[in-house]
């Protein structure tokens, strides 16, 4: 008797959940296929993924493939499932180019996030507005890029393609400018670039508004992408008698140049941009960062409610690289994106002018993003205009000033 | 081997057909093992599951229904998707203070009221989320001294705007930058979510009233300082923290004129 209660329980049990697991199937089935197949399209990233600046570019990528898997699994445009190629330029200008020709030959590629580097976007924008494709990026920051070369007596948009959700260094280079002179009272520094567009347009940038202020720049020097040894500049640093460096460019440099400062007894503070920005260079300067500052577009994810879900997904799918930078700006990059595509493709239905109408449509954007609210001026510039001043405090970037521009 | 209980001799009374070594597996040597074929069964004459069910007792019945009704229940919430329109979040996407506030340069007053002071007006405005309160203006670059009218603290709707008028003095021309590029007034917001202490940056217009403020008073004695303020090192700290359930006032700054220097 005992037997067959048991035998009739467990027949009872098996049934349910079976029944139980084929409703679950069913509903998987509703919110996906259902039948009928979608059409893929891609969403095209390009950033530094090995090597030189790679953290923060991983960074990127993820912010991308988790702004992906929202839309499909939301089923933000009806009939479209959207996967990412995510291809690496080693932060080198030619190898950007190369990467922009395969996605622009890429039917299935409707936009385009990044790149990193503002010098690799120089040799991109042009083949990305020659095929009508959309170009966004989460991180360049050099002024040119949308205003043109003559940006600071005539803006100009070069290319109708190219838009950005980070601010430019004409602010940041300024806002550090001010700190610096103004919070942090040096009055003498040392400005050090590494050549590149990005960083050498900072580092003039950030002379500019501190010399205008009354500050001294007491000595300038130059430095390689790659460089390791920076005794040479140490010693000059040290003899300039400069209450504070400023450095455009990389956290891979800098962080090695801080470190090798404070061993050579220059014990005063190492001040970058955006670049710099990542645990990275705190992970390696170890100690020897500390009180150094970096300015970053943008406000920190973590005093952001609208980045909380953004950064557990992240973290829960188990994404390589820095999210703190740039994720945010790439999730919303790749967002804009896939809403545009949401009002040129219906059902599934990909025009043959596909292209040319996303680019204006995200010309158009106008939401609330997980970094803040996104839009773009005539330019292409973002107009969520905020920078935070950065400082290394306890082994952990602290933010110690934030401000939004105003125009 | 299991090792479990004595091995007791097995003979089989059925042909065994030659099997194929299998690969071994714990407890087994391989080719060793074979499982018994099935039986070619065409139908059955035991009795039905109904018929089962019918001859249990009642209290067998009810422990077997109540066994079969928690564990589907345990099984349809482990199993079922969560509903798509569950909220994700945690908590409600209430704003910060400082993404909804924003400030805009109206211009500086026509009639300066002295050589060393000047009114400079705004505009606050909130766009979205809950009531802004504005407790503490400070007008950087240190160096200066500011009063704001009407005076702290004021509240912001969304969807309205609120004119202030910020006086500032120059007090120290020493601390004094030559030329302000990105000046900046430093606030302290608060909604029903978090107190911020937050910068405000101005682009050409102010930049250029607020400079020129400072070349009135300072030119002639730039490397001077006003005989009536002492100078002093003014360090910003930017913070913010959540609103608690009953924030102590006394966490606010509520005094309408600040000195800066």
């Amino acid at each position: 008797m005992r037997h067959r209660s048991l035998v009739i329980l467990t027949s009872v049990l098996t049934t349910g959940a079976l029944t139980l697991t084929a409703c679950g199937s069913r509903d998987d089935d509703k919110g996906g296929d259902s039948g009928s197949k979608k059409t893929e399209v891609v969403i095209g990233v390009d950033a530094p993924l090995t090597g030189q600046n790679s953290a923060t570019g991983l960074g990127i990528q993820g912010g991308v493939q988790v702004a992906v898997d929202d839309a499909n699994k939301n089923n933000l445009v009806p009939g479209v499932t959207f996967k990412v190629q995510a291809l690496d330029d080693k932060a080198i200008p030619a190898s950007g180019q190369q990467n922009a020709t395969q996605l622009v030959n890429n039917d299935k590629v409707l936009g385009v996030v990044g790149p990193l580097n503002s010098g690799v976007a120089t040799q991109m924008q042009q083949v990305f507005a020659t095929a009508n494709l959309v170009e966004i990026s989460p991180s360049n920051t050099a002024p040119e890029l949308t205003q043109g070369k003559n940006w600071q007596t005539k803006k100009v948009r070069p290319f109708k393609t190219y838009f950005r959700t980070a601010t430019t260094d004409a602010l940041q280079g300024g806002f550090a400018a001010d700190y610096a002179y103004n919070t942090l009272k040096k009055k003498n520094v040392f400005v050090v670039d590494d050549k590149q567009t990005y960083g050498a347009g900072l580092a003039k940038l950030f002379t500019a508004g501190f010399t205008k202020a009354g500050g001294k720049v007491v000595g300038t020097d130059h430095v390689n992408t790659g460089d390791t040894d920076f005794s040479a500049l140490v010693t000059k640093i040290k003899n300039s008698k400069a209450d504070l460096v400023y450095y455009g460019g990389q956290y891979d440099e800098s962080e090695k140049l801080t470190k090798q400062l404070k061993d050579g007894g220059v014990k005063i503070p190492l001040f970058g941009g955006d670049g710099m920005f990542s645990d990275t260079y705190i992970q390696t300067a170890g100690k020897t960062s500390e009180g150094d500052l970096a300015t970053s577009v943008g406000q920190p994810v973590d005093t952001l409610a609208s980045a909380q879900d953004f950064i557990k997904k992240y973290k829960a799918a188990g994404l390589k690289g820095d999210y703190g930078t740039y994720g945010g700006y790439s999730y919303d990059a790749a967002t804009a994106i896939i809403k545009a595509i949401g009002k040129v493709v219906k059902d599934g239905k990909v025009p043959s002018d596909a292209r040319a109408k996303i680019v204006e449509e995200v010309g158009k954007t106008k939401f609330d993003g997980v970094a803040g609210p996104v839009s773009f001026d005539e330019y292409g510039d973002t107009t969520n205009k905020q920078l935070t001043v950065y400082q290394v405090t306890n082994g952990k970037w602290k933010a110690v000033k934030s401000g939004t521009f105003n125009g | 081997m299991s090792g479990v209980g004595p091995v007791e001799p097995v003979e089989t009374v059925e042909p065994v057909e030659p099997v194929e070594p299998t690969e071994a597996r714990p407890g087994h040597a391989p080719g060793t093992h074979r499982a018994a074929p099935p039986p070619d069964v065409i139908g059955t004459d035991s009795p039905r599951p109904t018929d089962r069910w019918r001859t249990l007792p009642p209290r067998v019945r009810i422990t077997a229904l109540t066994a079969a009704v928690t564990a589907l229940a345990a099984a349809a919430v482990w199993l079922l998707p969560p509903s798509p329109s569950a909220p994700e979040r945690e908590e409600p996407a209430t704003p910060w203070p400082a993404t909804t506030t924003a400030f805009r340069y109206t211009g500086v007053a026509d009639n300066p009221s002295a050589g060393a002071t000047r009114d400079f007006h705004f505009e606050v405005s909130v766009h979205d989320g809950p009531p802004v309160t504005v407790s503490h203006i400070n007008a950087a670059p240190g160096g200066l001294r500011t009063r704001t009218t009407p005076p702290m603290s004021f509240t912001v709707r969304a969807g309205s705007a609120h004119r202030i008028t910020v006086r500032i003095t120059v007090a120290d021309c020493s601390a004094l930058p030559v030329y302000v590029n990105l000046p900046f007034l430093d606030v302290t917001l608060r909604n029903k979510h978090a107190i911020q202490h937050y910068s405000f940056i101005f682009g050409n217009r102010y930049s250029r009233d607020l400079s020129g403020l400072l070349h009135t008073a300072c030119d002639a004695n730039r490397a001077l300082p006003s005989p009536r303020v002492r100078r002093e090192v003014r360090v910003l700290t930017m913070w913010t923290r959540r609103v608690l359930a009953n924030p102590a006032e006394a966490d606010l700054h509520t005094s309408s004129s600040t000195g800066t220097s």
